[in-house]
């Protein structure tokens, strides 16, 4: 069967390749991964020959990084099949799977702050005289990777200080120092300049002469066509298709991805924006933050904070929400001027913030659906004494799981064991039980499949035109574009336009983003 | 949808519903074990009067133990408790013996004097943010040091009969004169400590599940940023278990000293630990979150069965120690073992 596939594969491709070359160097057969309440992967097959950069593309929540995690040993597949080398394998952690020669850059930095570049890339491999570390080997070796890359990094620096675009360079320099024969890049040029992402192009290009294996993730599909040579697609945890790059059209990778077309991604929104506001924010600034932050949230209206990482709309929501301190500004709620100081009194004003961290800051992840769902608002299902009366509890817990359509065996589940999805909803249904008036959507589909996402957009589609303010926050332009009335574009910290969705396109708002405005140009 | 398992439900694995259940059976079985191997070995352990006996040494560790649980589930700790039992007890005595104020009114200040020392260690780690573990540590060497330099380092002794009633006396006890004129002992009642155990253990219990109070000190130990942005007051709520244990730090020396009608300013030392150590056994979790009363009152249990049927059968003191120490390694690494996937 194994070998029936990859002799499918490999048909449409016109690969002169020698036999043995041509022979893979990982080949997964038939993996599947399932975590409490979610299927990750079901049954994925993938193979990566010697010399090759193959990228996988898939949506947030497609089973890119669960797969990239099984390779690398970080998880083990509940079932299927990883030959390496020939010989089958199974890794239990980080350390064996590089010891075999798979190395993987994360997308999420895993460097230790408190330790100096030098000892960050050869951690746990330090260059030893006795029982001593040679600091000066450690020293060359590392300015040696550094300078293979072209970066030009103090290898005694501190990883605390860097930029985020340095601690990825070292976060690469470690994967090169391993000389590994397989290469994960997970979103390696997320947080890279152009030229910085050049010089990685560069590296990658001497990898593959060298025979490196390279499995590139990314979602720059524009930016692939230079080093990619074959493309697999992944859908909701399961193998959609691989095909040679170049004979590939980056329209046809999209609708592989989405597997459905763009119109059906979102909801028809129902919602008509009236002239009422809502909201309106005025002057808002902290120093060295944001500054000089105004616009206004209509009634029956989804407004779109765009921008950068870093451009300050996080940090704009989170200081609404009374969770950062602001220096200078006015909120107005519904006619109301509120003075905000800490979360406790936006909530008390009606105002809800859903962080772009669900896990981290949304929920209490040990305790059960009914009382996360009533966290917010428990003097509402309690008597004067301070009581909690159980069976209201239950009673408006079973009330929002129904209403949301939050797939749960039982509303005393943990809701750690429920899906991204599912615990966006209970994060939805706390704060709509909180009879909130205005909510601050940040980055609500990060991490979760298609389906779930399309019934978020209906949540926020239908709160809006029940006359709820919503700002949705994303680095998606799509969702962006598909979701809201307008859209507030961020740059360093300053709003530079707020556009009539029906009427711009990603280019515009990345020319705002980039802090170029109307008339300027892009780059 | 893609969602299409939900884990728990497949034949073969359990819920997390379950896996507690079984867990609670588990301590409660081997504290069952116990008990039927110490009978075994000692005719004299299964006994009213032993009962008590277990009962009431149980109570000093019990009662430091719910507020350990309450501080624990925030996802703090309390080193100071002993220190600060030993510094309530001696400010009680004192009261009474050298300001001549009645016993209760000694007792009432001593107990607050515990709180004080609570509400400083809530203070220390919600405003001046401190880590728990430094911000206690502090207060235990404090707390000790002052119960040392009120008293000299000397017990407080000749507190007259009326001081040792809380820790002495005894609900229900029935006494009959016999025909020679000496009294006989029919039941030796329920110690007062006890009752006050029960009482205390019933209404925490009651507190941590039903109340709104309750439900914030889970949320905060869960998640502290999901808690504070949810409107919780993470800093009152996180105080309110400290002044908790506070309290019954004073409480449980109160009742230590009054049992001895003497203040030692040298007593509870290392009964921190024995606290932890009883709301760990009871399946409460260090990194917070996780914890229940029911529990910390079986780890109380588990700690006192274990010395006291131990000493009835010889095993010297250091041996004690080790097998107490075992319990607790053992216990935490079971609880481990049901974490892992």
């Amino acid at each position: 069967m194994l070998d029936g596939q990859i002799a499918d594969k490999r048909a449409p491709g016109s690969h002169q390749q020698h036999p043995r070359a041509s022979e893979p160097l990982l080949v997964l057969d038939d993996i599947s991964k399932e975590f409490p309440g979610v299927r990750a992967l079901a049954g994925v097959s993938f193979d990566l020959r010697r010399g090759e950069v193959h990228a996988v593309c898939g949506e947030n929540g497609a089973g890119k990084s669960t797969l990239m995690k099984i390779i690398s040993g970080i998880y083990a597949p509940n079932g299927g099949r990883m030959i390496y080398k020939g010989a089958e394998r199974r890794f239990s952690s980080t350390l064996e799977a590089e010891a075999a020669g798979i190395a993987i850059i994360h997308q999420e930095l895993n460097l230790v702050p408190h330790l100096s570049v030098a000892e960050n890339i050869y951690l746990a491999r330090e260059p030893r005289r006795g029982f001593l570390v040679d600091r000066r080997k450690l020293r060359a070796d590392a300015k040696r990777c550094l300078d293979r890359l072209g970066v030009d990094i103090d290898p005694d620096r501190m990883v605390r200080g860097l930029s985020v675009a340095q601690s990825q360079m070292v976060e690469i320099a470690k994967a090169l120092s391993l000389e590994a024969e397989v290469l994960i890049m997970d979103e390696p040029t997320s947080s890279l300049t152009e030229q910085e992402t050049r010089l990685l192009f560069d590296v990658i290009h001497d990898l593959k002469a060298a025979g490196v294996g390279i499995v590139y993730i990314s979602h720059r599909l524009d930016e692939m066509a230079e080093i990619v040579d074959r493309v697999t697609v992944l859908r909701d945890g399961r193998h959609v298709a691989t095909s040679d790059f170049a004979a590939t059209s980056i329209d046809e990778i999209v609708t592989r991805m989405v597997g459905r077309s763009l119109e059906e991604k979102f909801p028809e929104r129902t919602s008509k924006p009236t002239v009422k506001v809502i909201l309106s924010v005025r002057g808002l600034a902290r120093k060295g933050v944001f500054s000089d932050v105004s616009f206004d949230l209509r009634r029956g209206e989804i407004l779109g904070f765009a921008g950068l990482m870093g451009a300050g709309r996080t940090e704009v929501a989170r200081a609404v929400f009374g969770a950062d301190p602001i220096d200078a500004g006015r909120i107005v709620l519904e006619g109301r001027e509120l003075a905000i100081a800490s979360p406790r009194d936006a909530i008390a004003a009606g105002i809800a913030y859903l962080s772009e961290d669900r896990k981290a800051q949304g929920l209490a992840l040990k305790m059960p659906v009914d009382a996360n769902l009533t966290l917010a608002n428990l003097e509402a299902v309690s008597n004067v004494f301070g009581l909690i009366d159980f069976a209201g509890h239950e009673e408006v817990a079973r009330r929002y799981v129904d209403l949301l359509n939050v797939r749960t065996p039982s509303i005393k589940q943990p809701v750690r064991l429920l899906s991204g999805g599912n615990q966006q909803k209970i994060i939805i249904g706390k704060w709509l039980f909180r009879e909130s008036r205005l909510l601050l959507f940040d980055e609500p589909t990060r991490g979760i499949d298609v389906g779930a996402k399309l019934a978020i957009y209906r949540i926020m589609d239908e709160l809006a035109a029940q006359g709820i303010g919503v700002i949705l926050i994303s680095s998606e332009l799509p969702e962006i574009l598909g979701m809201t009335d307008r859209v507030a574009v961020f740059h360093k910290g300053r709003i530079t336009g707020v556009l009539e969705t029906a009427a711009t396109d990603q280019e515009e708002i990345m020319r705002y983003a980039s802090g170029f405005g109307r008339t300027g140009q892009l780059r | 949808m893609s969602v299409t398992t939900i884990a728990g439900e497949k034949a073969g694995r359990l819920t997390d519903r379950q896996k507690e259940i079984i867990q609670k059976f588990a301590a409660l079985g081997s504290l069952f074990a116990l008990v039927v191997i110490f009978s075994l070995t000692n005719n004299a352990f299964l006994s009213v009067g032993n009962g008590m006996t277990v009962a009431l040494q149980v109570t000093s560790i019990a009662l430091l133990g719910i507020g350990a649980t309450c501080v624990i589930i925030t996802g703090g700790i309390d080193l100071s408790v002993g220190s600060v039992l030993a510094l309530a007890g001696v400010v009680a005595a004192l009261c009474v013996k050298e300001l001549g104020l009645p016993v209760w009114g000694g007792m009432l200040i001593g107990i607050l004097t515990g709180s004080a020392c609570g509400l400083a260690n809530g203070i220390l780690v919600t405003r001046m943010r401190l880590p728990p573990f430094i911000a206690t540590l502090g207060m235990m060497l404090i707390a000790r040091g002052v119960a040392l330099q009120l008293t000299g380092a000397r017990a407080v002794s000749g507190l007259g009969e009326s001081f040792g009633v809380l820790g002495n006396g005894a609900l229900f006890r029935v006494v009959t004169i016999g025909e020679d004129g000496f009294p006989t002992v029919v039941f030796p009642g329920i110690p007062y400590p006890v009752v006050l155990m029960v009482a205390i253990a019933l209404a925490v219990s009651f507190m941590l599940n039903r109340s709104i109070l309750g439900r914030h000190i889970y949320a905060v130990g869960s998640n502290v940023d999901a808690a504070r942005l949810s409107g919780v007051d993470v800093a009152r709520t996180v105080n309110f278990t400290y002044v908790l244990s506070g309290t019954l730090a004073g409480l449980t020396g109160c009742v230590l000293m009054s049992r001895l009608v003497t203040a030692q300013p040298n007593e509870g030392v290392m009964y921190e630990l024995d606290a932890i150590a009883s709301a760990v056994i009871g399946g409460t979790s260090l990194i917070g979150g996780v914890g229940s009363i029911s529990g910390t009152a079986i780890g109380a249990f588990v700690i006192g069965i274990l010395r006291n049927g131990l000493n009835m059968n010889g095993v010297s003191a250091f041996t004690q120690q080790i097998i107490i120490g075992l319990v607790i390694l053992l216990t935490v690494w079971i609880d481990q073992l049901r974490n892992r996937r």
